[in-house]
């Protein structure tokens, strides 16, 4: 084995110094990576706060026509996930292979089922008309929750902005699952790189960053879930 | 007694090259993973009682202490570098600036001047949607209930 | 694995080595090794020649556009294609010349060079950025192809909601450009912070540096806005989410909020890396340190922030609240200060400096005027009473491209000029250089002073046909416009004739102390910085040595008779 002070980092790429510096650099990358994104969902949230203010009455009638107890349950999946990320974390930092692969298995899988109770409630409001801006169009079963809807949030009608708070709802939720499915993809590949053995206590950067965009797509979940399922 | 010290590394490592990390406890990540659910427990929990106002109020208060205890203890923005904080507070303060100038011009718009803006042509009155002033002159923003035919489970409404 | 091959692995190969005797161009050859290519000096030569151009594209544009403006109705196309044309040579200007100009190329070239960095933070991710930004121009492309985008390049609704999905290509390819931009800012931030060489404190940072740093943080803080915007308006386009659109409940002023939250800050953009490049141009001209160095510094930091405060200002003539524009219009004020100190700061450097009036420095002295013409007429546009009647006249063409122009445009030309030699290690011509200047610099006076003038007598943009009595002032503009172009195209011949035959470049042409010159290309190893990039009394004879190396040991020898 090599005697110099970091021969054996192959790791270490060539224009850094040292592996702190690399990893610093990295780590200093990712945080601006995630205040783009901060700033990316940002717009999303300024444009909610706007026709939330306008029209009050679309969105408390809108987020009684969501099931609360299904944010919920996503909710405390995605909050589970970013534990098992923050386990994987620990465990590449201490050299535990095994463990890290079953930890960033583990957040797959919730990111899976977060996935699927996603799918679940876009294919009810499919099926009812709670559709985007222009395409609204209760019908059946929409109908009747419209009315349910609106005897609990005490509105006496049929607010008309519906459609705004539904095309909100689409597009904040599907960029956020998006960035789910991201997600997902990018820790498999890790998984992949970690069964490969790439990772040791000196270098698990690369689970270090995507454990970081992860916590940061449940932060925006943690904001959604009240703000769209919550109002009354 | 806790057997695994809550961070291995003290700050001031030795200045070797290499990356040292503040290995937190497993026990430290339950803890935090128990809060944040208990945190979400309350949020249901306050929307399940009427308390007005306040219920926008409670969730984004609530939804903020989630998200600082994901930051700060599994980001570890706790053992990080000042600058990376100073990245992430920076964000959060240009999102809080964005939305704070645009809803002061979205909430006070007409006050001076109420039809400055709000037409879309003068000679017909057709109000521009989207102002308070033209949600008024639609006569309000509700449209009839549905009517539904009794002991209708949909079946019935379908088109 | 053997030991043995662990050992093997453990070096790894330096992309960067250049053997002795070749440089960054010449010791690797084919499409392939540029292609695949992660050094940065190699990465900024190609983004130079791709935003190079853009701007022929866009300028031709402007040329038609202004010859379809000599007469009043149809001079040579029909009103469509006029709408259509100032669209794409806005959009083409905006997000595929001036905002990757600076720095994405010369930044990449000379960020890691200036701060004694072997390369930017993230490599591969640079690489990355240039492909996105083909991407991106690919889509604009497609667009242009495709066919009718007439929104200007601001897409403001509703209009933008009407006609074809064309506009689509459009939003698409800019929202790819604006990733392109990101990535470049971060990688730059983070160059920044985690790569300078010993000695490279923050007080000896090259002020182009500080420039670009000060860029960078609006591009990462500010583009994911027009993301989140773009792909609102493309959503709102093919699905009718009803956001912006009026008939569904939308607001289309809102849509003018998240574009002008990331488009005026995009300004500065636009604006710093100018200034960034003028800061090094006018101390190496005047031989002098810069003065208040700190203060420059800062301000361009302040530019960059007070940038974030001040978007309503674009605002006051579409509905918004009289509250917000009121705030507006005081904070854009503000933006004066820093601004100005930039100015004082420049002239007090002048001041006493032995000046030579090379034709880098003669794009900067230009530049600091320009701006100053630019940036006043800012304030007009700034102040509410004044902006009723000037908003949306050609009195705002007129002070954008005096910004835009006057100001990035020969920013970016004084830095060409300036690191020419060290891009290509050829000298240029500089009488035809000079020549080249005195047409662009009378040609561009010509062409928006009588824009103000017009702007200020009711002349509106975008107009296609106008009343009788504006024609003068529009064909002084439009044959203004052809003599920047005849400047353009004699500045392209000086470049050209220098690639192909200008004599051999010494390391440091100008004899400039700054720390990008004395070594070439990269330092060969990680130096130790002990002076400033500005202290001409603590540089080496060696460093400030014009000539070539040859040169350098025959003054030796000669020295050594002596
Ligand atoms: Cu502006």
């Amino acid at each position: 084995m090599s005697t110099e002070a970091h021969g054996d980092s192959h790791f270490l790429q060539h224009h850094y110094d040292t592996p702190a510096q690399q990893f610093n650099a990295a780590k200093l990358g990712m945080w601006l990576f995630l205040a783009q994104e901060l700033l990316f969902f940002g717009g999303l949230f300024v444009a909610y706060g706007v026709f939330r203010s306008w029209y009050p009455q679309a969105w408390v009638v809108g987020s009684h026509l969501l099931d609360y107890r299904m944010g919920a349950l996503n909710t405390a999946v995605l909050l589970l996930s970013s534990f098992t990320a923050v386990m994987a974390v620990r465990s590449a930092q201490t050299g535990n292979q095994k463990a890290t692969g079953n930890f960033l298995l583990a957040t797959i899988a919730l990111a899976g089922v977060f996935m699927v109770v996603k799918y679940f409630e876009y294919a009810h409001k499919f099926e009812v008309g709670f559709l985007p801006g222009s395409h609204f169009a209760p019908h059946g079963v929409g109908l009747a929750e419209i009315v349910e809807a609106a005897r609990e949030s005490g509105v006496n009608g049929v607010p008309y902005h519906l459609r705004t708070f539904f095309g909100l709802y689409f597009v904040m939720t599907g960029v956020h699952g998006l960035h789910v499915l991201i997600g997902m993809f990018v820790m498999g590949w890790m998984w992949n790189r970690n069964r490969k053995g790439e990772f040791s206590t000196r270098y698990s950067t690369p689970v270090e960053m995507t454990a970081l965009y992860w916590h940061l797509v449940d932060i925006i979940w943690i904001f959604l879930f009240p703000l769209l399922y919550l109002i009354d | 007694m806790t057997t695994e010290p809550l961070a291995s590394h003290s700050p001031s490592s030795p200045d070797d090259g290499e990356v040292h990390h503040h290995v937190a406890s497993a026990r430290r990540h339950v803890i935090v993973l128990l809060a944040l659910l208990g945190f979400t427990a309350l949020t249901v929990g306050a929307y399940t009682i009427n308390l007005g106002e306040w219920n926008l109020v409670a969730a984004v208060v609530i939804s903020t202490l989630k998200a600082a205890l994901v930051v700060w203890f599994f980001m570890e923005l706790k053992d990080d570098v000042a600058f990376n904080r100073l990245v992430f507070l920076g964000a959060v303060i240009f999102i809080g600036l964005f939305m704070a100038y645009t809803m002061n011009d979205t909430r006070h718009r007409n006050r001076v001047d109420a039809y400055n803006g709000a037409r879309v042509d003068p000679r017909s009155g057709e109000f521009a949607g989207g102002t308070a002033a033209g949600i008024v002159a639609q006569g309000g923003e509700l449209g009839p209930l549905p009517v539904i035919a009794a002991e209708s489970d949909g079946e019935a409404a379908h088109e | 694995m053997t030991v043995e091959a662990e050992a093997e692995a453990a070096i790894p190969a330096d992309p960067h080595h250049i053997p002795e005797g070749a440089d960054y161009i010449t010791h690797e050859h084919g499409l392939k090794s540029w292609l695949t290519t992660v050094d940065h000096k190699r990465i900024g030569v190609m983004y130079l020649i791709s935003i190079l151009l853009a701007f022929f594209a866009g300028g031709v544009f402007a040329l038609i556009l202004r010859t379809e403006l000599l007469t009043p109705g149809k001079t040579i196309m029909e009103a469509d294609t006029y709408n259509e044309m100032f669209t794409l040579h806005g959009a083409i200007m905006v997000f595929l010349f001036i905002i990757p100009s600076i720095p994405a190329a010369l930044g990449n070239f000379f960020l890691p060079i200036m701060i004694g960095a072997k390369d930017v933070a993230f490599p591969k991710l640079n690489l990355a950025s240039l492909y996105i930004y083909w991407i991106g121009a690919i889509f604009t492309l497609i667009a242009i192809v495709a066919g009718h985008i007439d929104t200007g390049w601001t897409f403001y609704t509703p209009y933008s909601m009407r006609g074809d999905n064309s506009a689509v290509w459009m939003t698409i390819g800019v929202f790819i450009l604006g990733f392109s931009s990101i990535l470049t800012g971060l990688n730059f931030i983070a160059t920044v912070h985690k790569m300078r060489s010993p000695g490279m404190h923050w007080r000896r940072l090259p002020l182009f540096i500080w420039g670009i740093y000060a860029t960078a943080v609006i591009q990462v803080l500010a583009t994911p806005v027009l993301a989140i915007t773009l792909l609102l308006l493309a959503t709102e386009k093919i699905v009718g989410i009803g956001i912006f659109d009026p008939a569904l409940g939308g607001d289309p002023v809102l849509f003018q909020h998240f574009f002008w939250f990331y488009s005026h800050p995009a300004v500065y953009i636009m604006i710093l890396p100018g200034m960034a490049i003028v800061s090094e141009v006018i101390a190496c001209f005047s031989r002098r340190k810069v003065f208040g160095y700190m203060f420059i510094a800062m301000s361009s930091v302040a530019l960059a922030l007070l940038g974030f405060l001040v978007w309503g200002h674009h605002m006051f003539v579409s509905g918004q609240s009289e509250y917000a524009t009121m705030v507006f219009s005081a904070l854009t004020f503000l933006v004066a200060i820093p601004s100005g100190v930039k100015i004082f700061n420049w002239l007090a450097t002048l001041y006493q400096g032995s000046i030579s009036l090379e034709s880098p420095m003669l794009y900067s002295l230009a530049f600091i005027a320009l701006f100053t013409i630019g940036g006043l007429t800012g304030l007009f546009l700034g102040t509410l009473s004044t902006d009723i009647h000037l908003h949306d006249t050609y009195f705002v063409v007129a002070h954008f491209h005096y910004v835009m122009v006057g100001g990035t445009v020969f920013g970016f030309l004084s830095g060409l000029h300036y690191w020419w030699p060290k891009i290509t290690g050829r000298l240029y011509d500089e009488r035809w250089a000079r020549v080249a200047f005195v047409l662009v610099f009378i040609g561009f006076n010509v062409t928006f002073f009588s824009q103000f003038i017009l702007g200020s007598r009711g002349m509106p943009r975008r107009y296609y046909s106008y009343l009788d009595q504006f024609q003068p002032l529009h064909m002084t503009s439009s044959g203004g416009a052809y003599i920047i172009g005849v400047g353009f195209v004699v500045m392209a011949i000086m470049f050209a004739k220098s690639l192909k035959s200008g004599a051999k470049a010494g390391r440091n042409p100008w004899g400039s102390a700054g720390y990008e010159w004395p070594h070439p290309h990269n330092f060969a190893e990680q130096p130790v910085f002990t002076r400033g990039p500005y202290d001409y009394h603590l540089a080496t004879e060696r460093e400030l040595f014009t000539g070539t190396d040859e040169e350098w040991d025959a003054h030796m020898a000669k020295k050594g008779e002596a």
